[in-house]
């Protein structure tokens, strides 16, 4: 008896080790659902931009900086991701950290010229959010949680990051009014 | 606790120490590195020219660059290619020039020398980012860079590398040894 509860267990503890491993592509961190810190900005075109306001979605919160070259090699993935994504319902939040304008839009105008960043321009807002380094990427949950961060840049617009983030919203617990 | 790892590696370490203190010829890596199965450690040692250059393309001014250019900037990535816990301490690295301990220029240091000329704060956060954090407990497949400062009189840094494994630090032990890896001056990129 002893033992059949011992195979139970290791049996329970495969299944859920295997579906953990199907669930993050590598480089992908689980969060202890923390709220998130307040992300009120204005982008680059001076529009205002409150992540509070967003609430009921899943959001993609990036922080990158020009200078950075992993965040460079991982733009056009972003930009990739984010048109493939268009349908998910995720918002996607890009948080330039304290660049000017001109050197966002040099970077920007040639590697994804669609993208409209917010401008951290004093880099206080990223300081909060506590990045592990630049880029980073975090998974704020419909409730305002941050679920997941992404550790380092990664290629977005492989399937396993997009199947990832597809199950997302089909995964959150979403507040009553919300899509 | 040195583990039977930990030991092994740093009879590895002697024997690794003369194959680490310069890139080869051809070298895929810029400058010294370690890499097996488990991590990538790769420094690249700058030249303050580059450093002035980068910052200043950044609209750090006058006054910063001149304190930037007295120090030695030395690029530290590491990556952890294993699927536990990597700790990096760089309290716990041992830095020594000619023999002698040196100490980091870290954090406080520059927070001081912005504070005397009142840099202007996303100066400061640019180079912030810009450093080696401190402390890192480096997840599974996760890169870490930036940059190491050391005084500007030396002309090279032996550098004693610790790190540990596992969730709690309590994992093995791992020391890799980087002998005099140089403080390049002037211009030319090393």
């Amino acid at each position: 008896m002893k033992q059949n509860g011992r195979i139970f267990a290791l049996a329970l503890w495969l299944v859920i080790s295997v579906a953990q491993g199907q669930e993050l592509p590598p480089g992908v961190m689980p969060m202890a659902g923390k709220p998130a810190p307040a992300l009120q900005l204005n982008d680059f075109d001076g529009k205002p931009y409150n992540l509070a306001d967003t609430a009921g979605h899943w959001r993609f919160v990036h922080f990158w900086a020009s200078w950075c070259g992993p965040c460079r090699r991982e733009m056009p993935s972003i930009q990739k991701m984010i048109l493939l994504m268009e349908d998910s319902g995720i918002e996607f939040v890009l948080v330039n950290t304290a660049e000017t304008e001109d050197e966002v839009f040099t970077f920007l105008g040639i590697v994804a010229p669609d993208l409209v960043p917010l401008m951290d321009s004093d880099g206080l807002v990223t300081e909060v959010w506590q990045p592990r380094g630049l880029p980073a990427s975090f998974l704020v949950d419909p409730d305002g949680r941050i679920q997941y961060q992404a550790l380092g840049g990664r290629e977005w617009e492989q399937p396993a990051y997009l199947e990832f983030l597809r199950r997302l919203p089909a995964t959150a617990a979403s507040p009553a009014g919300s899509k | 606790m040195r583990t039977r790892i930990g030991t092994d590696l740093l009879l590895g370490w002697l024997l690794l120490l003369p194959a680490l203190q310069a890139p080869a010829v051809n070298s895929p890596r810029p400058g010294p590195y370690y890499e097996d199965d488990r991590m990538l450690v790769l420094l690249v040692p700058r030249t303050p020219t580059q450093m002035a250059a980068f910052y200043e393309a950044r609209g750090f001014p006058q006054s910063a660059l001149d304190r930037i250019v007295q120090t030695c900037f030395i690029t530290l990535h590491i990556e952890n290619k294993s699927n536990e816990v990597l700790w990096v301490d760089l309290g716990q690295w041992r830095f020594t020039s000619n023999g002698k301990d040196i100490a980091r220029l870290d954090e406080h240091y520059w927070q001081q020398q912005w504070n005397e000329i009142n840099l202007r704060q996303a100066s400061r956060s640019t180079f912030g980012w810009t450093q080696f954090p401190p402390l890192r407990d480096l997840q599974p497949d996760e890169p870490v860079g930036g940059n190491m400062v050391f005084p500007g009189s030396i002309d090279s840094v032996t550098i004693d590398a610790v790190l540990h494994t596992g969730p709690d630090r309590s994992g093995a032990e791992i020391r890799l040894g980087f002998g005099n890896v140089g403080c390049p001056k002037g211009v030319a990129a090393p």
